[in-house]
């Protein structure tokens, strides 16, 4: 019986916290500003934005568990005067506004949401043009941030900030957004065990998505295209990638994928395709590189520096100007089981292996590692008949990096 | 003969923003407050996207420079030597590299305060060689 007492009881407390106030914003009501919302509401409120255009900046939160949701997109100009919205709380969630002309600067990174020292929060399909920073997230964790479009026409890079930015965080997921026309589309610097999936990338300036100094991260199906590079990961280690696109990064110094010491990472069924480099990895260890496609790029994979114990597996190089560019000693670094469209062996036994092993690098590449102005001479017949010499006896290449298992035919990948 | 004068020279070439990629770590140059850029005695240029980069650079390779300068935090897109700049190291400051650092002209007012964080060009290599400013120390 008593048990029952506390059960109603407890359901009765439930149900008078969940009688949440709601407070409509409009042109016509009685509240008319989003900061005036703000300020009269209570822990656990709804705010309902109607549709308008509301001439706000500096919208402040501080310590308000609140719902905010926008009805039939209305906007929010920050009139380039800083930023739009700032919030630092638990359990908030944003969705549906239009937030533009957030203010520039070179000293403050002003945001068209900024979410500080906060936990359990969303901020969902809104969109946002003409930014300078657009999502930033410090020092907070367990966040969603998903289905926002986020456009800027950043064709200065003093001027843009990073679409969705996040510094010192744990536990964020990213995913479904579009990020068009910043300085880096995602950007992560100390943000561990978070999760960037099925987002698109195009346009911006530096890098699709950039990880600095995060460790215990996914990434997964996101498209990263002609952005100034596909997406770099630096310093940091454990970090799963799957299933990305990277397209169309073109430029005398453009990648797919930069890789600087970065350890103890997995890259599987990734595909890069018409990139100037597909992968460009500096210091990075202990990588697992399977069932990735590289088509059509300048270079598949360009290692320099010293890298130790990688594994490339089950890969098709398709059609590449190079496959591998290397300098240094093998490193216990395996090749093996590859397909390359520029293998000219056979298969006398047909168990679909290679009977001679490949050697992926040309003496070519390796030529231009020192002189890169050397690619003048690429396709010319002196080019043709020094790889060919250099394949039947190796001097400059690693004479021992082979791939001992060619496949003969391209791997399906799903 | 005249080729050969001018192509030795150690005038800095201007930091192209957006395009430049930093000779150390290989990110591109975007941020006109935190860039840096050297020009060795035989006249090759070198260009970093934060000062902690050049920093790095030289502490690895043992370079020798003729030119050392790094972006005015409070003038964007100017340059300062380093013997005339103060550096300021700030968890306000957002440098590409994580060590939160920045230069000011020495007569800035921002460095007369005294307080703690603030550090010759010598110091300030001395500062990061303790540190290993790369190894996540925060």
């Amino acid at each position: 019986m008593g048990r029952i007492f506390i059960l109603i009881l407890f359901l009765v407390s439930g149900t008078t916290s969940l009688q949440a106030q709601e407070i409509e914003v409009c042109k016509n009501c009685e509240v008319k500003t989003i900061q005036a919302a703000v300020d009269m509401a209570e822990n656990g409120d709804i705010i309902r934005i109607r549709s308008g255009t509301y001439k706000e900046h500096d919208i402040t939160i501080i310590d308000k568990s609140l719902m905010i949701i926008g009805e039939g997109l209305p906007v929010i100009d920050a009139e380039m005067k800083g930023t739009a919205i700032s919030i630092r709380a638990e359990n908030f969630s944003i969705e549906g506004l239009k937030i533009i002309n957030v203010g520039r600067s070179h000293t403050n990174d002003f945001a068209g949401i900024l979410v500080s020292n906060s936990k359990n929060f969303e901020v969902k399909n809104n969109r946002l043009d003409q930014i300078f920073f657009g999502i930033l997230v410090e020092r907070s964790s367990d966040g969603i941030i998903s289905g926002n479009k986020i456009t800027s026409n950043a064709t200065n890079q003093a001027t843009s900030g990073n679409g969705v930015h996040i510094w010192k965080a744990e536990r964020i997921t990213v995913k479904n957004n579009e990020v068009i026309g910043l300085r880096d589309g995602i950007y992560f610097e100390f943000v561990d065990e978070s999760e960037v999936i099925n987002n698109f990338c195009k346009n911006n300036l530096r890098y699709g998505l950039h990880f600095m100094f995060s460790d215990n991260d996914l990434y997964k199906d996101n498209v990263f295209e002609s952005n100034g590079a596909g997406v770099a990961v630096m310093y940091s280690k454990f970090i799963d990638m799957q299933g990305n696109h990277f397209k169309n990064n073109w430029g005398s110094a453009s990648y797919g994928l930069l890789l600087k010491e970065i350890n103890d990472s997995v890259l599987k069924n990734n595909i890069f395709e018409n990139n100037t480099i597909a992968i460009s990895a500096d210091n990075s260890n202990r990588m697992t590189y399977i069932d990735n496609d590289f088509k059509n790029n300048g270079y598949a994979i360009r290692i320099h520096g010293a890298v130790y114990d990688n594994i490339f597996k089950q890969n098709n190089f398709l059609y590449n100007s190079f496959d591998l560019a290397y300098s240094g000693h093998i490193n216990e670094n395996k090749f093996d089981g590859n397909y390359w469209s520029s293998y000219s062996g056979y298969d006398l036994d047909k168990d679909g292996i290679g009977d001679v092993p490949h050697r992926p690098v040309k003496l070519f590449s390796y030529l231009l590692n020192r002189t890169p102005e050397a690619i003048i001479l690429l396709r010319s017949m002196f080019i043709d008949i020094i790889d060919f010499s250099e394949k039947v006896s190796p001097v400059f290449t690693p004479d021992n990096l082979f791939d001992n298992f060619p496949r003969m035919k391209v791997i399906k990948h799903d | 003969m005249l080729g050969l004068l001018t192509s030795c020279s150690n005038e800095p070439q201007p930091i192209d923003y957006g395009n430049d990629n930093c000779n150390f770590c290989e990110m591109t140059i975007v941020s006109q407050v935190y860039s840096a850029q050297a020009v060795s005695r035989k006249g090759k240029q070198y260009k970093y996207d934060a000062i902690e980069c050049m920093v790095n650079d030289q502490l690895q390779n043992n370079y020798d420079m003729a030119v050392n300068l790094v972006a005015n935090y409070e003038q964007p897109g100017t340059m300062i030597d380093v013997d005339n700049a103060c550096f300021v190291i700030n968890d306000s400051i957002k440098s590409p590299m994580g060590v939160n650092l920045a230069a000011f002209k020495k007569e800035s007012p921002v460095v007369r305060d005294g307080s703690e964080g603030i550090f010759s060009w010598l110091e300030l290599i001395a500062h990061i060689l303790q540190n290993d400013s790369l190894n996540k120390s925060h």
